[in-house]
């Protein structure tokens, strides 16, 4: 039978072959390129769910629990995102960075240590739907955060190029600036309502177990409401104090960066992700 | 059916003075002269007129071989030029391939004035529905307009070759594109109300481009009248000159092109316009004054992208050159799909006097076997009759269907196609073509 390491290791193929596809497509600009990119980025999204269910049948048990899984759900995440934010085709011009960035995590994962058995305490605090949700709601967060942090860097790279006037006709694959902007938008809308619920599924777990005081001092309990500010004051920045968009673009790449160290951050109480 | 095009265009050194004497570009000048043509040229010819600012070409298919000259003194008379020694040297005859090969080019884009233009494409499509409904198209015309659309598609969607700027309004509307998208219900605010104003302002809301219709257009001019007078023409607002610093709040696109000798637009005016104004909508400023209208430091703003005249001549000069390289690629693609046509067009020549003849053949064998069952059978009705030749014809056509195909077949591949043929003569008892000169023709 086909394990999920060999599959995963066909989806980093994929996810790498459709980087290049997009790649090509800006800069070649043949229609028929980001036709194939997509097919590609659809059968990659497929074999890494693929990886993911049996990497779920050999264990028996939920795909998110070791650092290396958490990593290769947000690149799953990220790459379904994309899908759904180009489903007009006027996101295209994001394909490399985003199937780029999940080739990328899906490596980072694979070389992480790879834990296959639990405590059994573990075991059972998986059995909870309430760290399930927490886990996935913030997971579902990352990725969608990475994908409208290719928005902002998509968006900066074309506004530079707008303003210095040098490369304009390189500049004619990439999408306009008003939609990258409503995009990043966009998607931040989808990402901090689930950022949030996975945080205060993360506080209620926190509650229901009794865990100590000391818990909210959690560097990755920390980090996590630092990134929920972030987002916060990107969309208040936004929508209320009517920043430009350089400005919120900014705030956008900070947003992930902070969201990546999520996953290296030390940890007491985190014992999954 | 041979195929020729006769004409003249800027390619052929034909001068702006030569190009409109001849042109056929008044309303019903293309119609007279097909007609004009068609009745002295006689049946049997297919003949259409791209006439255009830049060039006018006759294509001709013909089973005759017409003289050059004569055609193309038919041509000039119907323009009514009776003594024109001055223009004859400017034409260009290409027949057959040549012929083929040029109509593809012309509609790639690749024989315009602007290389890649798109408006060839229209032009041609226009000339071609004059030709048909004055009945001058014909099976040979039919197919090769038909065919040089589809080539103008291609060369386009695989080359890019019509992507880009063409002029500064045109460059100006891609930048335009660049920043808001498809986004209706812009603003455009336009300062000033001359020739050029108003052409950047026709190429940002040009049926098809991202800012027609939704999008209002805002018109300050020094002489109110003008500014009303282009208003209308554009359909839109008329405002005094005094206050337009106050519409840049609202505008989302300003073009400025006024002779004022200093800038009218100062950094100050755009701060306090952006004061009112959501941050995250730019502001694009076409400034195709010169001396310029708008001050360089309005340009260092966020939200702010300014764009001089030079700026945006830089750009179609940038596309320019982009689609020299992509002619190449585009250039290829003629030549393959013109050898390709031509192939098509020589096979379909070759095959039809021989399926004509085995048709006819066949046709003859079944008429015969019919009024030889009619007297057999006389009390059969007229609809059982019609039943009967119905079933006939099915016959017929289920057993050269096979041949028929075959026979294409041969045709299309030009190895050995004169021996299959000797061979299918022979065996379906057709005969040469000195028999059956008919057939033939």
């Amino acid at each position: 039978m086909i394990g999920s390491g060999s599959v995963l290791v066909v989806t980093v193929a994929l996810y790498l072959g459709g980087a290049v596809l997009f790649g090509a497509n800006l800069l070649l600009r043949h229609p028929s390129l980001r036709r194939v990119g997509r097919v590609v980025t659809i059968l990659a999204a497929l074999t890494h769910m693929a990886a993911i269910g049996l990497r779920c049948a050999e264990l028996q048990r939920a795909p998110f629990v070791t650092p290396a899984e958490s990593l290769s759900l947000l690149a799953w995440i990220t790459v379904l995102a994309y899908m759904a934010a180009d489903l007009r085709g006027r996101l295209t011009a994001i394909g490399p960075f985003a199937l780029g960035l999940a080739f990328l995590l899906v490596v980072l994962a694979a070389l992480l240590p790879s834990a296959t058995t639990l405590p059994g305490e573990n075991a059972s605090l998986l059995a909870s739907n309430v760290i399930s949700l927490h886990i996935l709601a913030t997971v579902g967060a990352i990725g969608v955060f990475a994908l409208a942090f290719c928005c902002a860097a998509l968006y900066l790279t074309a506004h530079h190029i707008l303003k210095t006037k040098h490369g304009l006709v390189r500049m004619k694959p990439l999408p306009p600036l008003t939609v990258v902007e409503s995009s990043a938008f966009t998607l931040i809308a989808v990402g901090f309502p689930l950022l949030t619920l996975g945080i205060l599924a993360g506080l209620l777990r926190a509650w229901r177990e009794g865990l100590p005081a000391s818990w909210i001092w959690d560097p990755k309990a920390l980090l996590s409401y630092a990134v929920w500010a972030v987002y916060a004051a990107y969309l208040i920045g936004r929508n209320l104090l009517n920043q430009p968009p350089i400005r919120t673009s900014y705030v956008l790449i900070v947003g992930l960066l902070l969201s990546l160290l999520l996953f290296l951050a030390p940890t007491t109480f985190h014992r999954f992700h | 059916m041979p195929l020729s095009v006769i004409g003249l265009s800027h390619n052929t050194g034909a001068p702006v003075d030569i190009r409109e004497r001849v042109a056929f570009t008044t309303p019903g000048a293309a119609e007279n002269a097909l007609v004009g043509l068609r009745d002295a040229l006689g049946p049997g010819i297919e003949c259409v007129l791209v006439s255009t600012c830049n060039r006018t070409e006759l294509y001709l298919a013909s089973a005759a071989d017409l003289p050059s000259a004569d055609v193309l003194d038919l041509l000039l008379s119907t323009r009514g030029l009776t003594e024109a020694e001055q223009v004859r040297p400017y034409f260009s005859e290409r027949i057959g391939h040549r012929a083929i090969e040029h109509l593809f080019r012309v509609g790639a884009g690749l024989d315009s004035m602007i290389l890649g233009e798109t408006d060839i494409v229209r032009q041609i499509k226009e000339s071609y529905r004059i030709a048909a409904d004055q009945g001058c198209c014909g099976k040979t015309l039919n197919l090769l307009f038909h065919e040089a659309l589809r080539v103008a598609k291609r060369t386009r969607s695989e080359t890019d070759m019509g992507r880009g700027a063409f002029s500064i309004g045109h460059a100006a509307a891609e930048v335009a594109r660049n920043i808001f998208g498809g986004e209706s219900g812009r603003t455009v605010l336009l300062l000033g109300a001359g020739k050029m104003t108003e052409t950047t302002a026709r190429h940002l809301l040009a049926p098809g481009t991202a800012f027609a219709g939704g999008s209002s257009v805002v018109v300050a001019n020094r002489t109110y009248d003008r500014a009303v007078r282009l208003a209308e023409t554009l359909g839109g607002q008329a405002i005094r000159y005094d206050v337009f610093p106050e519409y840049l709040a609202k505008a989302d696109i300003v073009i400025a092109s006024t002779a004022a000798p200093r800038p009218i637009v100062s950094r100050e005016m755009v701060e306090n316009a952006l004061k009112h104004r959501r941050h995250r909508d730019p502001l694009f400023f076409i400034d195709i004054a010169v001396p310029r209208d708008i001050e360089a430091a309005v340009g260092d703003l966020p939200g702010v992208f300014l764009y001089n005249i030079d700026d945006l001549k830089q750009l179609v000069e940038e596309d320019m050159a982009e689609r020299r390289t992509r002619a190449a690629r585009a250039e290829q693609i003629v030549r393959e799909e013109a050898l390709s046509f031509a192939r098509r067009l020589q096979a379909t020549a070759t095959a039809t006097p021989i399926l004509t003849a085995l048709r006819a053949n066949h046709h003859a064998i079944i008429a015969a076997e019919v009024a030889r069952l009619r007297q057999r059978l006389p009390h059969l009705s007229p609809e059982e009759w019609k039943v009967i030749e119905a079933s006939f014809t099915a016959v017929e056509n289920k057993l050269l269907h096979g041949p028929t195909v075959r026979i294409k077949e041969y045709a299309a591949s030009p190895d050995h196609a004169a021996a299959k043929f000797a061979t299918v003569r022979e065996l379906f008892d057709i005969g040469t073509e000195e028999e059956h000169p008919e057939v033939a023709s």
